[in-house]
């Protein structure tokens, strides 16, 4: 806990630095892309590494964000915090009516219904044109006014603050959950769901909060990623982004807050060094999955902690 | 004796296969009664319908003069029946006193979980001494003393036990049946799952013999210990 608490203030403090070194516009692209990663893989998180479901739907939540973001941003012209608050609350309410359903189910039924939902929601973004413009998308979702005067590396740069600011109060959020008597209740019923009723607490209502909660983090997530590339697409709702969340908080180690704080660090770095091999790349990330799953089984903060545990008994 | 617990004709199924047919038994206040029978004779399963982690397909559970049969196992536990369900299963990543505290879960008073969690210690000296240690590193014998100190911490007037002497050494069973009967001459109500009949019998008053989902007798104690070959006939020894 400690540990933890002085590792994600230290990445804090070096990420507020880290604009200041006079990097290029593209470095800080990269930078404001780590931290959408970042929200999203910490909502993700506390689904997979917490409640110990995996869903493969949690880019509903992203793309119910996105949109309600850019909806309220082209039609209404609503400035980007409202949005922003806006899209966590729309998310978390889905969140509510689609976990109340998927959490009925475990294992692989929540696997597979999850994913429907996701699915099903791109179908409908991809058609419901009236509303979502279909496969056109939504575009011109405006900047900030006070970006306007900006140049290119400003306006990225206040985007990547905005986008700090946000995963700061993502993960502190996360952290607040996690360490709370809530977050306690919610690991013991991981770690075993029929003992944990034996002491009174209640799986469902726990850990529908958690998924309540990462619903809001990825629709935030979602309309920050709006409002910086001002264009949302039904790719929002699109498998590539589940997969990307996959293999930040499984690379970073699930259940634990830094796992989803390092392992978007070194995704986002590796997607755009690749890049080059274009769909190749994919490929490589399904051997880094392999690798992880073999190899670190529990992440690069899984091992990280067994190791300090090692060390400790000394 | 007006009676704390009455089951009567409880039927349970665990998907197509019956596990429970019409299984009827009662239990008075500060009685410590045992369930005995062989694996598989539907002991876990009747606990289990008790505390609501299982549905009864018919039959009715009384409690304190309440139905509860089918009631949500965390309103059952705050009725006052608590379960330690077997294999002591504890929360290996966390400390003792963590552990214990979630065992509070459900009570919303600071001072009375403190006040809970110095009385549930008391009998257990082995606990008090490792109250920091990680639950995980526990001997078998501790960890089923967490369990069961777990289950008292919701401050239950019913103890459901499930198997506590399972896999234990003879001394440490012996401990854990002297805490039965001073929990017992405390006021607190034990149903005790036990396929170690001598153990069983040696702290309970009275005992229901299963055999395939039903009951097929009820004695007290000491006639059944009386009566070796009733117990050989049931039970194989």
């Amino acid at each position: 806990m400690i540990f933890e608490r002085r590792f994600l203030l230290g990445a804090l403090a070096i990420a507020i630095v880290f604009p200041l070194l006079g990097w290029s516009e593209y470095v800080i692209h990269v930078g404001v892309l780590i931290m959408f990663s970042i929200m999203l893989a910490t909502g993700f998180n506390l689904i997979v590494g917490y409640v110990g479901e995996f869903s493969l739907g949690h880019t509903a939540f992203l793309g119910i964000g996105a949109y309600t973001a850019a909806l309220l941003s082209s039609s209404l012209g609503m400035p980007i915090f409202f949005n922003i608050a806006a899209a966590a609350v729309v998310a978390a309410i889905a969140g509510f009516f689609i976990g109340a359903v998927t959490l009925r189910l475990r294992g692989p039924f929540f696997v597979i219904v999850t994913l429907c939902f996701a699915e099903v929601l791109r179908i409908v973004a991809n058609n419901w044109v009236a509303l979502t413009n279909g496969p056109m998308g939504i575009a011109g979702i405006v900047k900030p006014a006070w970006m306007a005067q900006q140049t290119a590396l400003q306006q990225k740069i206040d985007f990547y603050y905005i986008g700090l600011a946000l995963v700061t109060v993502c993960v502190y959020f996360a952290y607040r959950f996690v360490y709370s008597f809530l977050g306690r209740a919610v690991v013991t019923i991981r770690e075993n769901r029929f003992v944990a009723q034996s002491v009174g607490i209640w799986p469902y209502s726990y850990s529908l909060l958690a998924f309540v909660v990462a619903s809001a983090m990825a629709g935030v997530a979602g309309a920050f990623y709006a409002h910086y590339v001002s264009y949302v697409g039904p790719e929002v709702f699109g498998f590539p982004f589940m997969i990307s969340m996959i293999i930040m908080v499984l690379l970073g180690g699930k259940g634990t807050l830094i796992g989803p704080v390092i392992g978007p660090v070194i995704v986002v770095l590796l997607e755009e060094y690749l890049r080059d091999f274009k769909d190749l790349r994919f490929s490589i990330f399904g051997l880094v999955i392999v690798a992880v799953v073999l190899f670190v089984p529990q992440g690069l903060m899984g091992f990280v902690a067994a190791r300090r545990e090692q060390y400790a008994r000394k | 004796m007006s009676m704390l617990l009455e089951l009567t004709g409880i039927e349970a199924a665990y998907g197509k296969l019956k596990a429970l047919h019409g299984v009827s038994f009662s239990v008075a206040q500060a009685e410590i009664v045992a369930l005995l029978g062989a694996n598989g004779a539907g002991k876990s399963t009747t606990l289990r319908v008790i505390s609501g982690l299982m549905k009864a397909s018919a039959g009715n559970v009384v409690f304190n003069g309440k139905p509860i049969a089918n009631l949500r196992p965390d309103l059952i536990l705050k009725l006052g029946i608590a379960h330690c369900p077997e294999e002591r299963h504890v929360w290996p990543e966390m400390t003792v006193e963590e552990n214990l505290r979630l065992g509070g879960y459900t009570c919303s008073s600071k001072t009375e979980l403190e006040q809970r969690l110095e009385k549930v210690v008391q009998p257990f000296a082995r606990l008090r001494e490792r109250y920091r240690q990680l639950a995980g590193t526990l001997s078998g014998g501790e960890q089923q003393m967490l369990a069961i100190a777990r289950a008292l911490m919701s401050s239950p007037r019913l103890l459901l036990l499930d198997e506590p002497s399972l896999g234990l050494a003879p001394r440490i069973t012996q401990e854990l049946l002297d805490i039965f009967r001073q929990l017992r001459d405390g006021g607190m109500t034990i149903v005790l799952v036990e396929q170690n009949v001598h153990n069983a019998l040696s702290v309970a008053s009275r005992a229901y013999v299963f055999e395939t989902g039903r009951v097929v007798a009820e004695d007290t104690a000491k006639s059944l210990l009386g009566n070796p070959d009733l117990l050989r006939a049931y039970l194989g020894g």
